[in-house]
Order: C-alpha cells, then structure tokens, then sequence
C-alpha cells in the first residue's frame, strides 16, 4: 500500500517533469503575454471589457497565423479582483512563475497604477488602455504606456459639448468618487469648466463606500446648477441616475466620465439612461485607419459579429494598445522567447513608435502618455448612444435642454 | 436651509429603515445562537438576484418576488444551520467566523461564476417616483422598504415574546442545556431561527434591488453595516437593529448634508467606536455583550 502511493507520487513528479520541461520546448512558436485585469469587484464590469478587447486582437491574429504571421498568441487572464495589491501580485506571478514573454495592462488607475510599477521593477513594458489617471505619468516610469488620453483630458468632452448647446449653460455643478480616475475627473471638469466661463457652484468628492446618494445630491440640487458633471464608473454613474430620479433632480444637462458607454448602463436603467452625456475618447464613426484591424468602422463590424454588441472607447483603447505592442514586436522582428534585452529595445522602440491605428494616433514620447485626441461627447438618446460632439463627426445634435423627470 | 436639513432627515429615517431591515436577522441569529454570521450580506444577495432574475426571467414586479425570497432563503438558512452552522453552535466564537466566512467566499465566488460581476439593476415604471410636498421628497419605494421594516422588527419582537415558538427560542438563547432538559428541540429551535434570520434578510435584498444595483460582492459591505447597526443598536435586542439603523442612516444623512459624505463614514465609525468603548450593549443597554 505505501509501496503504491510512493509510486503513485513519484510517477505523478516524472509526469509534471517532463511537462515543465518539455513546455518550453513546445511553446517556442507562441507568445505568452500575461494580464491581470478586475472580472469581479467594483470594476469587475469594465475589466470584463478589457479581456474581451485582448481576446479579440488575439483571435484576429493568431487567425492570421499570427505576430509576423508565424508566432500565435497566448494570454493568461488572471483576476485581480479590482485590487492594486492583488494586480501587483499576480504581476509578479505572471513574470517570475508563469514566466511570460511580455504583458498586457489591466484596467482602473489605481490597479494599473500597482500593476506597473511591479512591471517596472522587472523591467517589462505594461501599456495599458483601461487606465488614465495622471499620476501614472508623474511617476518617472519608463516602461509604462497609456493609449487612452490623461484623465484631466479624458473627460474635455464631457464639458466641451456643453459649449456648442443652446441656452449656453452658466452654473455646473461637479461630484464624483473619490478614488484616482474619478477625482482627476472632476479636477478636469473644472478646469475646463472656469476655462469656457461656467461657474463651478458646487464640487464634492465622496467615498466610493457611500451608501446613500440621495443626500450628496440633494447638496448639488440645492446649488440649482445648470449641468451636473460626475466623475464616476459604471455602478457609480448608476446609483446617480437613479438617486437623481428619486430625489427630482433635473440639471438641463448631466454628464459622466464614465459608465453610459458600457452596455450594461442602458440595458439596467432603460429609459432613464436617455439623455446623459459620456466623454469619449473614440467612437466607431471617427477617420481612423491603421494596421491589423482597417478602419475604425471596420473594427466595430468586426467586433459586433464576434460580440454581438459594438465595442466601448476602453475596449478600442486597449485593443490598441496591443496593437502598437504588437507592430513594436514586429518591427524589432522579436520571436519567441522574448528576452530581457528584448524587453529594453521593446521599451525604447514603444517611447519612439508614431503609429496611425483604427483607434487614431499613437505616440508615446518620452512621458508614455499618448498624444492627446480631440474630446468627443456621446448622449444616449432613445436608449442608443450617438455621437454628439464635435459636429464635424456628429451623428445628430445633442438633445438639450434634458427635459425634467415628470415630462419624459 | 431648513428644508435641506429636513430632506437629509428623511433621508437618513428611510436609510435606517433599510438599514434596519437587512441587519434585524443578523442580530437574531447572533442574540439566539451566539453565531456572528459574516455570510449575513450574501444572503442579502442571494436574496437581491433571486428578485433580480424573477425580474428579468418572469416580468415579475419586484415586490411579487418577496414571498419567494421570503421562502427560499428561510429554506437555504434552515439548510444552512443543519448542514454546517449546528457544528460551531457552543463553540468559541471564532470558529463561527472562520466557518461563516468561508460561507461567504463560497457563496460570493459561486455567485460570480454563474452571474459574472456586472453591476445590475432593476427599472420599473415606478422606479424612482416620490411623493412630493413642500419641496420635499419621499421615494415610494424607501417609504414601502420602511414600512416593511418597521412591519418586520414589530413581527419578530411579538414572535419572540409573545408566542410558544418566540419562548423556546428565546428559552434556548439563555440556556441551551436547561432548554434541552426541559423538552425544546434545541437543534430544531436553531434551524427554524436561522431560516428566519435569512428569510428578513433575503427579503431585504428583494427591496434593495428597486433602489440599488446588485453584483455577487455586494454582501460583504452590506455585513459590515449590519454589523454597525446591531453595535449601536445591542446586539440580540431587536428593537435595538431599528434604533440602531435609524441613528446610522439619520446620522451619515445629516453629516453628508452638514459636512462632507467622507465626513459622515468617518463619524459613523467613530461612533461605532465610542459606543463599543462605553456601552458594548448597545445604547439602550440590553443587548448581549460576549
């Protein structure tokens, strides 16, 4: 009997040699990249988006044979549970035990902000598209990247739409959560805001533990404003909306920083969605083209067929950035396995690549913060999101004054 | 001035109303049994999407879906203490954290499997209507969850004093052995308190989900709360869960309108933090203090 269980775990070690060993071996011709993004917690939502994003710049290439046409791609999802110190582990975890050959960004400034520092340690580029706070360029990093603008600029579109409306709002009101992306958020609404002449009567940051919306906003409807910005993600621009119902706010417009443009905003709330405004940093009608994926419009068709849904700026921002990644990769004529030398060419090719991509420009320079996009708004009207800003993209005008809660 | 300081007032009563509501069956299960149960806010979930998916499967209204949230976490909870909770009864009161925590990663993990972690919400054709006066506003749905609650409490401190069952449970709370001797089927007492416990709390997780979004990880910050309630409010005592939810939803209500909302958590806890200091039974004195 013990005779049988030793070699029962003797056999079992031989079996797990040889596949370690062998492992290599067989996965020369693949790339691994590794990512730590949230599938649950508060942005469990938004960092479903990501994988997504990733999967399908993974199945688009590897169906061309992939990176170069020869090498396919593999990627090692892990949950990070919308927490920085996890998503620094599994960082960790990803370089030292699954030994990856590069990394893909997560989402939420502070997880990315955790993530990539431990990425710099190791010394392995992290570009990220689900991430924007500006602290994450103020930190001397040199293998961190950013696709999607700086949050301050992120949110520009959120406030500039409101400068091409009839009456010309005079008051806004600014609330938001009060973690990274959100806080910067609102910092971006007012400066933008003082900059066209709108008068900031009310600002208030709030913990994102809060439970009660209905007083924190009943202090902005006091101020009577004639816009009320939020600086939020998905659940928190949803508590808002429905806070807002309940306590009969009604600003002529509100916008958020983020949230309507993930599916499930306009699916939960239904037709008390209608009317609010998003910042973009992309939408599928923009003139962009570039390499891997066409256009920005054949990117959404494409996207719609394998998700049966059109993909949110976020997902485009992170598709992106695997794809600057990956056309680096390319130029530098990398193979499997990447090593740390490679790493450092990779990094120092990523500060100097100006690439033309489906979801616009892309030039790192020295900071790793991409070239800033023009600001474009989005307004849900009729349950759809359309773009309403800048009106040379537009798709139709945006719907303001927002009519009160009573006459919808 | 005044009508915002009486807004956030209401507020806050309708708060704690909820408040009241989902930590009532945390205070039960913990005044009988002794059992801190962490896995309380995962009840609360269970609870919230049982409504959420009657909701979207059905077409059924929300307030429809009570009876059947009522019935099946009283069932899961009488479940619950049969299977697992009956071992750590009596025992120190760590092992009940160590067992009801795993419950909760159980039930949560589980939860986000099957559900994935998309906050969801519930739109009705009375989502956010309110009574309006005065230049203030009552939401109808708060007002019905408060009433409810207020039902609820009424109902469980009757049970408890004034029925045959309410006597063997409370008679088991004070003395398991003398209760035994005496004829009471503890094991069962037990059970059908469990179930009852969770059948409030499930009940409450149907009402949030008119107001809130739901996700499988909301129970936890819901337990912390429920938690902070039965402190202030005496842990066991049930009257206690509606003072206690009342002080915590008027109190974060008033000091996010006077203060900040970061203010109002933060004096929150130091409240809690007071009261466990110089009253550990609760600010009317009668709960139970381990």
């Amino acid at each position: 009997m013990k005779f049988r269980r030793a070699g029962i775990i003797l056999l079992t070690l031989a079996l797990a040699l040889t596949l370690g060993l062998a492992a290599p071996g067989m996965a020369a011709q693949e790339f691994t990249f590794g990512c730590a993004v949230p599938l649950s917690g508060l942005f469990g939502k938004d960092g479903q988006l990501v994988r997504d994003a990733y999967t399908f710049w993974m199945e688009t290439i590897n169906a061309r044979g992939g990176i170069a046409g020869k090498y396919k791609v593999r990627i090692i999802f892990y949950d990070d549970q919308s927490d920085p110190q996890t998503s620094a582990k599994l960082v960790e975890r990803l370089v030292t035990q699954d030994k990856v050959d590069l990394l893909l960004g997560g989402f939420g400034s502070s997880q990315v902000m955790a993530a990539s520092a431990a990425a710099e340690r190791h010394k392995f580029p992290y570009l990220s598209g689900g991430a924007s706070s500006n602290k994450l360029y103020e930190r001397g990093a040199r293998y961190y990247f950013g696709t999607l603008g700086k949050a301050t600029e992120e949110v520009r579109g959120c406030v500039d739409v409101f400068t091409s409306v009839t009456p010309r709002p005079k008051t806004v009101a600014i609330v938001g959560a009060n973690i990274p992306f959100t806080a910067e958020s609102c910092k971006g609404y007012k400066l933008y805001a003082e900059k066209y002449g709108f008068k900031v009567v009310h600002y208030e940051l709030f913990p994102i533990s809060l439970k009660d919306y209905n007083t924190m906003l009943l202090k902005a409807k006091a101020k009577k404003p004639d816009v009320l910005l939020v600086g939020s993600h998905l659940a928190v621009a949803m508590r808002v909306v429905k806070a807002m119902k309940e306590i009969d706010f009604n600003p002529k417009g509100v916008a958020f920083s983020y949230g309507p443009t993930v599916p499930a905003f306009v699916q939960g709330l239904k037709a008390d969605a209608n009317y609010v405004f998003a910042a973009s940093e992309w939408t599928p009608n923009l003139p962009y083209k570039g390499p891997v994926f066409g256009s920005a419009r054949q990117f959404n068709q494409a996207y719609r067929q394998r998700f049966r849904r059109s993909p949110d700026y976020v997902e485009a921002a992170s598709t992106a950035a695997a794809v600057v990644q990956q056309v680096a990769m390319e130029q530098l004529g990398l193979k499997p396995r990447v090593t740390a030398a490679d790493r450092v060419r990779l990094m120092e090719k990523l500060h100097q690549i100006d690439l033309m991509t489906f979801y616009g420009p892309i030039h790192f320079g020295k900071s790793g913060a991409n070239r800033e996009h023009p600001p474009v708004a989005v307004q849900v009207q009729n349950g759809q999101l359309i773009n309403v800003y800048p009106a040379k993209w537009a798709e139709k005008p945006p719907i303001y004054p927002t009519p009160a809660w009573n006459k919808r | 001035m005044s009508t915002l300081i009486i807004q956030s007032l209401i507020n806050g009563v309708l708060m704690g109303g909820i408040y009241a509501l989902y930590s009532a069956g945390f205070s039960l299960i913990f005044g009988v049994m002794g059992v801190v149960n962490i896995a309380h806010g995962d009840l609360l979930m269970l609870g919230a999407f049982l409504t959420y998916w009657m909701f979207v499967g059905l077409g059924l209204d929300p307030f429809l879906t009570l009876p059947f949230s009522l019935l099946g976490l009283f069932a899961l909870g009488y479940l619950m203490q049969r299977l697992a909770i009956k071992r750590v009864v009596g025992a120190p009161p760590i092992m009940s954290y160590i067992l009801t925590f795993g419950m909760h990663l159980m039930i949560s993990n589980l939860a986000l499997v099957a559900w994935t972690a998309d906050p969801r919400t519930v739109t009705t054709a009375y989502s956010g209507a309110h009574l309006a006066f005065w230049g203030l506003t009552v939401p109808w749905i708060k007002l019905i969850t408060f009433l409810i609650s207020l039902g609820v409490v009424g109902a469980l401190y009757l049970l408890l004093h004034h029925s045959q069952m309410g006597r063997a449970i409370q008679a088991t709370s004070q003395d398991r052995e003398m209760a035994r001797l005496s004829g009471i089927k503890v094991d069962r007492v037990y059970a059908l308190t469990f179930g009852l416990g969770a059948a409030i709390t499930g009940l409450a997780g149907s009402l949030v989900v008119s107001f809130r979004d739901v996700d499988p990880g909301m129970g936890l910050p819901y337990t912390i709360i429920a938690f902070c309630v039965v402190v202030l409010g005496g842990m066991g005592y049930m009257p206690g869960a509606l003072i206690g939810g009342l002080i915590l939803g008027v109190v974060g209500s008033v000091c996010t309108m006077i203060f900040t909302p970061g203010w109002s958590i933060a004096i929150t806890f130091f409240l809690l933090y007071l009261m466990l200091l110089w009253r550990p039974a609760g600010i009317m004195g009668k709960g139970i203090v381990e």
